[in-house]
């Protein structure tokens, strides 16, 4: 017999195995070859051939490799069936794809829905995740915007929260302080702008100190920014343009500094350019220095901005502040400030309103749609895994090591995620798009909407991730080699029931998220709803307001300014479609306010804790009542004889007025004045109005007194047209007949009434609107969820089903289980969302207007659509039940 | 069927199947399992000294058959293989995962009952 031992040796020569291993090998496989040769030889076949053939057993290819990779048994596992091999940890990714995509085809419906649902997640979350970024996290265009703060000071005496800043106050503040880097003051103002061509157009202006650009860390965008020379009195007149203005008005004219332009007829010098992030003051289209005299301290008409010096607190800050203000009236410089304290909140906070409520609720709202989409995913990854377990299985029985299995679950899932995120990035823009096209038109101007990236790639980060690690669950326990029951038929059944047990607490998860959405939205419909029901106490339909101002260089007096606005009112009325025209200084929701202090005669003195309020005061031309359709319940209106020289002074006061310091009386005869340590003229009381909702429908009613024009004169007034027709349509004419009284003026603020009412309810409306939205992304998420599900256990029942109706149940029978199955899911979900609901209420109760947080009807509604919308979601898989063919479904397993 | 008619990927990943089924029943040496193979399968399969043995020494390697030197009085010492406990629950897993398997191709390839 031949020696195998030194071929074999031969052979192995390469793989430098270790000596004791490689004798062992070379024993075992020598005395396999010589069996080999023992055995052919018995069969009669002559020797030579016998050694040839089986040292070309010896000699096949395969052998070294294997024998190499069986060190290594881990790294080198077979393939999956129909797998080719790859090189390297790279080599198959081409081939996971091409399995992975072909999987996906198989299934269309599932592939189909597991897109869907990650694009409606990502679109629903991120399209309304950039509306509220835009409107509530963007940080305002300055830089650092973090250490800049309002100033503004309080006087809780006078109950106001908010009484802007004095001359003496502010220039004290300013030299004092020890915690700014800057403080900058401004009031806004309009003027008429014409360039000496008679051109006239209407601006907003803002009178600011010279710090403010520094303050707000820009640099003007074209020339300077005021010297300091120009903010005193007596000081050059100069003017820095803002950007749209510069751009609208003079085309972007490049040499545009040293150009003089006419402000209210005042010629003034042109020196810049504002920047386009010169967002505040709000709405300002042209700065002028403040120029504030120093000696003139009774008013209080400023707003401020300060900039915190590094690391400084806003508490820090205020405590300075208090410091240097506590100074000024041990000087006895100003004794009212004793009254009235600093104040120092962020810039945010002021300009963008308190949305802190808003904020965490849409927060919440944007975590609670993603976390549902999230579930989804999870769930349909289950169904989807449990399903394929067998497939799993078998490809796991057939060599495929987890390693593999695990990696083409990985691609698959990753895929999904891929294909759903690009879905949902489109389709979330199309949505934001749509979203931002329904917005009010009256949020502050540099609030942009754009796409959010960011927040993009976190919610398909956290929807793909779902896919992945609930795609990968089942590859990790089908492949693992220990847990290998799962083939076998009795352990797969009750690894179904706990699985499914899973599934179904998702379901109820979501829907109980879907449920807590919905009541809060149905709780701000209502909300929404009862303030629309309010009534205004103004008739707002057919109205047209608009703002004029008189330039005083033209109507320096009160007289003169009073007959331009009678012979314009006289004007107007004969337009055709005219009903009525007047005017008063302040109209309802238009945001406007001024507040005076009055003593009533004869009102009950006030108790020791008892503050005097704040009297809201308007200045009305007659006619204006009747023509804003307010209701008269006592005495007169405004008349002619009223506004006559030398006229008794008389006053019309609303119902909070009257009863505030008239409890139970008839006001009308009764006589009020200007709270003042002087004594003041007497009003008469001439009429009681109905109030109206002058801070909006949703703000409370104030104490507000109306005075004639001739005893409070205003170059500024908000002109108010009644007309039978579409007041939109009198606009031109108006214009027109404006233009032909007097070239100089401008109509601004050109608005009908019902607008001024809507914009007064925007961040309601909108926030209502998008928890409408966020809650009808929920329950379309909640009704592919239930419908996933509860498919899926019909699924893998329809054996069960089949016995059933083969030993007789009738399909209706099996239907009404089905559907009942599902029922419960929906039921408890129900329960635990309309529990977690009356928590969720509670944070609402501010922004609900008076309706319950516990309102039944709301509550008895979203049960009423869960309800439907489970129905719905169930009755598929039920109907599919019923129609099972016990054949059939006796063969499927 | 001719031998080489057997998918080489087919036997590749169905080999650790057939091998901790012949250790089943008992522990047999590296020439015994490949006969029982070939001749089981009429020649079908055939796993020679470049497929045998690699397979052998990865299923020793992974703990799923463990061999063992055993000496004969009057014969030369053989290595024998044996299942582990490992190894028999592979089996069961691998057993079932092929039933199911075939059975699949069987609905595929349009095998009917008869």
């Amino acid at each position: 017999m031949p020696d195998w031992n030194q071929a074999i040796r031969e052979r192995l020569r390469g793989l430098n195995l270790d000596p004791a291993r490689e004798s062992e090998i070379v024993e075992e496989l020598s005395q396999h070859l010589g069996d080999r040769y023992a055995e052919m030889i018995a069969r009669g076949v002559a020797q030579n051939q016998s050694f040839r053939s089986v040292m070309d057993e010896l000699q096949e290819s395969g052998l070294l490799e294997g024998l190499r990779n069986a060190r290594q048994p881990a790294a080198r596992e077979p393939l999956g069936l129909g797998a080719t091999s790859g090189t390297g940890a790279l080599g198959g990714v081409g081939h996971d794809l091409k399995v992975a995509l072909r999987n996906l085809r198989i299934n269309p419906a599932f592939s189909l829905t597991v897109v869907l649902m990650l694009a409606l997640g990502v679109a629903g979350a991120t399209a309304i995740f950039s509306i509220f970024n835009g409107l509530f996290l963007r940080p305002l265009p300055f830089p650092a915007p973090d250490r800049l703060v309002d100033l503004n000071e309080a006087a809780p005496k006078w109950n106001l929260t908010q009484v802007s800043v004095s001359n003496p106050d502010y220039m004290a503040w300013t030299k004092g302080n020890a915690s700014f880097d800057g403080m900058a003051f401004f009031s806004g103002g309009g003027a008429n702008l014409s360039d000496g061509a008679g051109l006239a157009r209407r601006i907003q202006t803002a009178a600011v100190t010279h710090q403010l650009l520094d303050v707000l860390g820009l640099k003007p965008a074209l020339g300077r920014n005021f010297f300091p020379e120009e903010d005193r009195p007596g000081g050059a007149k100069v003017v820095l343009l803002a950007y749209d203005l510069w751009r609208s008005l003079f085309h972007g004219d490049p040499n545009i500094s040293g150009r003089i332009v006419k402000l209210d007829e005042q010629p003034y010098t042109v020196i810049g350019v504002l920047p386009r992030e010169a967002v505040l003051p709000p709405e300002a289209e042209a700065w002028l220095p403040l120029a504030a005299d120093p000696n003139q301290g009774g008013s209080y008409y400023l707003d401020g901005i300060g900039r915190l010096k590094r690391g400084v607190s806003i508490e820090q800050a205020k405590a300075d502040l208090m410091r240097v203000h506590k100074g000024m009236i041990r000087s006895l410089k100003a004794e009212v400030n004793e009254l009235t304290f600093p104040t120092v909140i962020p810039l945010r906070d002021r300009y963008l309103g308190d949305f802190k409520t808003v904020t965490h609720i849409l927060l919440g709202a944007v975590g609670v749609v993603l976390l549902i989409a999230c579930v989804n995913i999870a769930g349909l990854m289950m169904v989807r895994g449990e399903a394929r377990s067998r497939e799993i299985a078998i490809r796991a029985a057939v060599g495929a090591s987890r390693v593999r299995i695990v990696r083409q679950l990985l691609t698959e899932s990753l895929l999904l995620a891929a294909l759903g995120g690009a879905v949902g990035v489109l389709a979330g823009k199309a949505c934001l798009a749509g979203m931002v096209s329904l917005m009010p038109d009256s949020i502050p101007h540099w609030i942009a909407f754009g796409w959010d990236a960011r927040f993009a790639v976190f919610s398909i980060l956290t929807t793909g991730a779902a896919a992945l690690v609930f795609g990968l669950a089942p590859a990790l326990q089908a492949a693992a080699v220990d847990a290998l029951s799962c083939l076998q038929e009795a352990s797969r059944s009750s690894m179904s029931r706990a699985r499914h047990r899973i599934l179904s607490g998702l379901v109820v998860c979501e829907i109980a998220l879907a449920c807590i959405l919905l009541v809060c939205s149905g709780l701000l419909i209502q909300a929404f709803r009862t303030v629309l029901r309010v009534d205004p106490g103004i008739r707002p339909d057919h109205v047209l307001t608009w703002r004029l101002d008189l330039p005083e260089a033209k109507y320096p007096k009160p007289e003169q300014q009073l007959a331009a606005y009678r012979d314009l009112v006289g004007r107007l009325k004969a337009l055709p479609g005219v009903t009525d025209v007047s005017a008063a200084h302040l109209v309802p929701m238009a945001g406007g306010h001024e507040g005076n202090f009055f003593i009533a005669e004869g009102a009950p003195p006030l108790g020791p804790n008892e503050q005097n309020p704040v009297i809201l005061t308007v200045v009305a031309l007659p006619g204006y009542f009747e023509t804003m359709g307010m209701t008269l319940l006592k005495g007169r209106w405004f008349t002619d004889q009223d506004v006559a020289a030398h006229a008794p002074r008389v006053a019309i006061v609303n119902e909070t007025f009257a009863r505030r310091f008239w409890p139970g009386q008839n006001p009308v005869g009764k006589r009020i004045r200007y709270a003042s340590d002087q004594p003041t003229p007497w009003f008469q009381v001439t009429g009681l109005a109905r109030d109206n909702r002058h801070y909006g429908l949703d703000a409370p009613v104030r104490p507000e007194v109306f005075l004639p024009f001739t005893v409070a004169p205003r170059v500024g007034l908000a002109m108010v047209l009644r007309s039978s027709v579409d007041p939109g349509g009198l606009v031109a004419p108006v214009r027109e007949t404006i233009r032909r009284m007097d070239p100089g003026l401008a109509m601004f603020q050109v608005r009908a009434m019902t607008e001024w009412m809507n914009r007064s309810l925007w961040t309601r409306r909108a926030f209502s609107w998008l928890i409408g939205a966020f809650a009808a992304v929920a329950i379309l998420l909640a009704l592919a969820g239930i419908y996933g599900v509860v498919s899926f256990a019909v699924s893998r029942r329809t054996r069960e089903i089949g016995i059933r109706i083969a030993l007789g149940a009738r399909p209706g029978d099996v239907m009404i289980r089905v559907l009942a199955g599902g029922m419960v899911l929906v039921a408890l979900g129900l329960a635990v969302g309309v529990a977690a609901s009356l928590a969720v209420a509670n944070v609402l109760e501010s922004m609900l207007f008076g309706v319950s947080g516990r309102d039944l009807a709301t509550y008895l509604a979203v049960a009423a659509l869960v309800a439907c919308v489970g129905a719905l979601a169930n009755s598929i898989p039920a109907r599919r039940a019923a129609a099972v063919d016990p054949i059939q479904a006796l063969r499927v397993e | 069927m001719p031998p080489d008619a057997v998918d080489r990927d087919l036997k590749k990943g169905s080999g650790e199947l057939l091998i901790l089924s012949l250790l089943e029943a008992r522990p047999r040496h590296g020439y015994e399992i490949s006969k029982l193979i070939e001749s089981r399968s009429n020649g079908a399969v055939s796993f020679r000294v470049a497929s045998l043995y690699p397979l052998l020494y990865r299923l020793e390697a992974r703990g799923l058959i463990q061999g063992r030197w055993v000496e004969k009085a009057g014969l030369r010492r053989r290595r024998y293989y044996r299942l582990t406990s490992a190894g028999k629950k592979v089996l069961a897993a691998r057993r079932a995962g092929w039933e199911a398997f075939v059975e699949a191709i069987r609905r595929i390839t349009g095998d009917e009952y008869a």
